[in-house]
C-alpha cells in the first residue's frame, strides 16, 4: 500500500518502530548475565496454569539460587506437545543453557534433540516423568509405588472387603499408567475389594469433585476412594452430599493436609508426589556440571502420611503451610537433594 | 486492494505507485522479519547454523498452516478446521509410517496429501451445498477431524523413518540451508505459483473480493470455493506431515495451536479477512515473525506469557495500520 498522507506515513513508521520496541523493551528487562559466575539452567515445561507445575519451576529457581553456582534460569513455559517442546529445547540450547531441566511431554519424542544437546555438552535432566534418551538423567517419583502404597493402605483400612472408587488422572500419561499398575498390584492381593467405578479426573480438582458427587448421588455404595491426587474436592463433595465420610487416599496437597487435620471423621492418607522434584533435577544438573557423578535415574519413594498414626500426624502438621494455596504440593523439601529455604521456594525468584 | 482484472493490467503495464500499493504490506512484513532476524542473531553467544535450523524447524508447520488458512480467506471463507485436520494427518502419518521404508513413507505422505485435499474439498462442498456460513461448517469439521484424530491415536505415539525426519530437521548442501525451508519454498513454487496467475488463482481472488461480480463475469463460484478449501486442505496436509517430520511423533492434540495462529499469521501477512486481498508470501513471513518473537523472548529469558501478549499487540497494531492506510487512500 502507498501512504498518500504524511499522517499515515507517520503512523506506519511509528508502528514499525513500536513493534520492534515492544520486543526489545520487554527483553531488555531481563538482567544481563554476569560473566564471572558459572552456570545457566534452562527449564522446559508444556503445561501452563497448573499449580503443581508452577511450583516445580519455582523449585528449580530456588535450588539454582541456593546453590550459588547459577547465574540465570531461563524458562520456556507454554502449553504444547512434543513439537513445541522440541523447539523450546533447541531455543534453550541456543540461549546458552549449560543444563536443562525438562518435564517431558513424551517419553521418546524428545530423544533426537536431547542427543543434540548432549553433543553440545548440555546436560539434560528429565523430572517428574521419564525420557528414554540414553544421554538424559531422570528424577521421578516412583509412580507405581505411589499407586500401590495408597491402594494397599485403603484396602487394609477396609479390611479387604468393600466397594472402592478409583479416580485416575489423564489417560495415557505415563504417571497415570504407572499409578494404575501399582493400584492393580495392590488390588490383586485383596480379592474382596471391588472397584465399582473408575473415572479420569484429568487432574482437575473441579472435575474430580463433580464426578464423585455424581457417583454418590447415583446411589452406588462407596466404602473408600482412591485418588490420583485430586483429593480435597472429594472430601468437600462428601460433605455437600451429606454422606458419611469414607477413607480417602489423596496426595500432599495443602488443602487436603488441612482437612486431614481438621475434618471430623475423616480417615485418610496423603501420598507424596513432590512438585519440588524440579529442585532435585536442578541439584542433579549442578552436580553433573561440577563433574560429580549422580545416579542415572533418581526414583523417589513416596511417603505415606496417615492421619491416625503419630508419625503421619507429625508429617502432616510439619508440611502444612497456611499461607499457601489449596493445591500447593506440600512437601517442600526432598533431602538430600534440595538445599533451599522455604522462603526461597515461595518467593519463586531465580538468581 | 484491486481485483484480478486490475492485477492482470498491472502486470501488463508496470506502474511503480500501484506496485508499491499492492505489495507494501508484504514488503513491510519482510522488513519486520529482517529487523527481527538481525536482532535475533546478536543474542546467542554462538549463533550459527544450529539456530537457523531451530527457527526453520519451529516455523515450518505454522508456515504451511498459514498458507492453508490464507488460501481459504482469500477466497472469501475462513477455515477453523485447519488445526484439527493437521492433527489428523499428523497422527495418520506417525501411526503408519513408523515401520515403513523411506520410499513407502514418501508415497504414503503423497497419499495423505491427496486425502487431505479431498477432506478440504469435502468441507468446501458441504459449505456450498448447505449454504451454511463457512465459520459454522468449519467449526463443525473441527470437531469431526479432532475426534477422528483421537480415534486413530489416543495418546502421542508413532513415529517415522529416520530419513523422513531428516526432511524436516536436516539440511541440504550446507548446514546453513535447512531442508524444511527448502521444502517450504518448493511447495510454494509447485502448488501456488503456477495457480496464482492462472485461471484458478484469479478466480479465487475474484470470488473472494466480490462473489456476485465474479458470478456475472462467468466464474464458477461454487467450483472455485470448493477448490479453495481443497487447496487449503492440501496445505494443511503438508503442515501435518511437516509436524510429523519435525517432532518425530503423532500427537492428536498437536494441531490445536494452529487453528487460530494460522489466522493470526494470515492477517499479519496481509491477507484481509474480507477476502480477495493478499497472497501467500506475506503469511509465510508472518509465520516466521511469530516464531521469532517467541524465540527471542526465550533467548532473553523472558516469561513466555509475554510472547502471546506481544503477538496479539503486533496483530492489532499491524491491522490498524492497514486499515488507516486504506482509509487515507479512500479520502484522497
Amino acid at each position: 500500500m502507498k501512504f498518500r498522507s504524511r499522517g499515515a506515513r507517520w503512523v506506519a513508521l511509528l508502528v514499525a518502530l513500536s513493534a520492534v520496541a515492544v520486543v526489545a523493551g520487554i527483553t531488555a528487562t531481563a538482567s544481563p548475565a554476569k560473566k564471572q559466575a558459572s552456570y545457566v539452567i534452562g527449564v522446559s515445561n508444556t503445561l501452563v496454569g497448573n499449580g503443581w507445575r508452577e511450583e516445580m519451576i519455582c523449585s528449580v529457581k530456588a535450588q539454582a539460587l541456593a546453590s550459588g553456582k547459577v547465574t540465570s534460569v531461563k524458562v520456556a513455559n507454554r502449553n504444547g506437545g512434543p513439537a513445541e517442546q522440541n523447539a523450546d529445547l533447541r531455543n534453550l540450547i541456543s540461549a546458552g543453557a549449560n543444563a536443562i531441566v525438562v518435564n517431558p511431554s513424551s517419553p521418546s519424542a524428545l530423544n533426537a534433540v536431547i542427543a543434540q544437546a548432549a553433543s553440545r555438552g548440555v546436560k539434560v535432566v528429565s523430572v517428574d516423568q521419564r525420557v528414554t534418551a540414553p544421554e538424559a538423567y531422570n528424577a521421578t517419583n516412583d509412580q507405581v509405588a505411589y499407586g500401590q502404597l495408597g491402594a494397599t493402605w485403603l484396602f487394609k483400612q477396609l479390611k479387604g472387603k468393600g466397594n472402592v472408587v478409583e479416580m485416575r488422572g489423564i489417560a495415557g500419561v505415563p504417571a497415570d499408567t504407572d499409578r494404575h499398575t501399582g493400584f492393580q498390584q495392590a488390588l490383586k492381593k485383596y480379592p474382596g475389594i471391588k472397584v465399582v467405578k473408575q473415572t479420569f479426573t484429568g487432574w482437575q480438582f473441579a472435575t474430580g469433585g463433580k464426578q464423585i458427587l455424581d457417583i454418590l448421588n447415583s446411589g452406588v455404595k462407596v466404602d473408600g476412594v482412591w485418588t490420583s491426587g485430586i483429593d480435597y474436592t472429594i472430601v468437600n463433595a462428601f460433605r455437600t452430599a451429606h454422606k458419611k465420610l469414607v477413607p480417602i487416599v489423596g496426595a500432599d496437597n495443602n488443602q487436603f493436609l488441612k482437612q486431614l487435620m481438621t475434618v471430623k471423621g475423616l480417615r485418610g492418607v496423603a501420598v507424596t508426589n513432590p512438585a519440588t522434584i524440579g529442585g532435585v533435577g536442578t541439584a542433579m544438573a549442578i552436580k553433573l556440571l561440577d563433574k560429580q557423578s549422580v545416579p542415572k535415574w533418581v526414583k523417589l519413594k513416596p511417603q505415606v502420611w496417615d492421619n491416625a498414626t503419630a508419625a503421619g500426624k507429625k508429617a502432616i502438621k510439619a508440611n502444612y503451610s497456611p499461607s499457601r494455596p489449596p493445591t500447593y504440593s506440600a512437601r517442600l523439601q526432598v533431602k538430600p537433594w534440595t538445599t533451599y529455604t522455604s522462603k526461597q521456594l515461595f518467593s519463586c525468584k531465580g538468581p | 486492494m484491486s481485483t484480478a482484472a486490475a492485477g492482470v493490467a498491472a502486470r501488463v503495464r508496470p506502474n511503480p505507485a500501484r506496485l508499491a500499493r499492492r505489495h507494501g504490506w508484504t514488503v513491510g512484513v519482510y522488513v519486520l522479519l529482517l529487523v527481527l532476524l538481525l536482532y535475533w542473531q546478536t543474542i546467542p553467544a554462538n549463533w550459527g547454523s544450529f539456530d537457523v535450523q531451530s527457527l526453520a524447524i519451529d516455523a515450518l508447520p505454522l508456515a504451511f498452516a498459514a498458507m492453508a488458512q490464507s488460501v481459504v480467506i482469500i477466497s472469501g471463507g475462513i477455515d477453523l478446521s485447519v488445526g484439527s485436520l493437521i492433527s489428523l494427518i499428523n497422527v495418520l502419518s506417525a501411526k503408519y509410517m513408523i515401520d515403513m521404508s523411506f520410499r513407502n513413507a514418501l508415497l504414503f505422505g503423497l497419499l495423505l496429501l491427496v486425502g487431505s485435499a479431498a477432506a478440504g474439498a469435502f468441507t468446501g462442498t458441504l459449505i456450498v451445498l448447505s449454504r451454511v456460513p463457512d465459520i459454522v461448517v468449519t467449526l463443525a469439521m473441527l470437531f469431526v477431524w479432532a475426534g477422528l484424530a483421537l480415534e486413530i491415536l489416543q495418546i502421542p505415539g508413532g513415529g517415522a523413518p529416520q530419513s523422513y525426519l531428516q526432511l524436516g530437521t536436516g539440511h541440504w548442501w550446507s548446514p546453513w540451508i535447512p531442508s524444511g525451508l527448502m521444502i517450504l519454498l518448493l511447495a510454494f513454487a509447485i502448488f501456488w505459483l503456477p495457480l496464482r496467475w492462472a485461471r484458478p488463482g484469479l478466480a479465487l481472488y475474484s470470488v473472494g473480493s466480490n462473489r456476485n461480480a465474479a458470478y456475472l463475469s462467468g466464474v464458477g463460484v461454487a467450483r472455485t470455493r470448493i477448490f479453495a478449501y481443497a487447496l487449503g486442505g492440501l496445505f494443511a496436509g503438508l503442515a501435518g506431515l511437516a509436524l510429523s517430520a519435525t517432532s518425530g511423533i503423532g500427537d492428536p492434540n498437536a494441531g490445536q495451536y494452529y487453528t487460530l495462529n494460522s489466522v493470526a499469521a494470515a492477517v499479519l501477512g496481509g491477507v484481509a479477512l474480507v477476502g480477495g486481498v493478499g497472497g501467500l508470501i506475506g503469511p509465510i513471513a508472518a509465520a516466521f515473525v511469530v516464531t521469532l518473537v517467541k524465540t527471542i523472548l526465550i533467548l532473553k529469558g523472558v516469561d513466555q506469557n509475554w510472547a502471546q501478549v506481544i503477538q496479539g499487540t503486533l496483530i492489532i497494531v499491524v491491522v490498524m495500520i492497514g486499515g488507516l492506510a486504506i482509509r487515507q487512500r479512500a479520502r484522497t
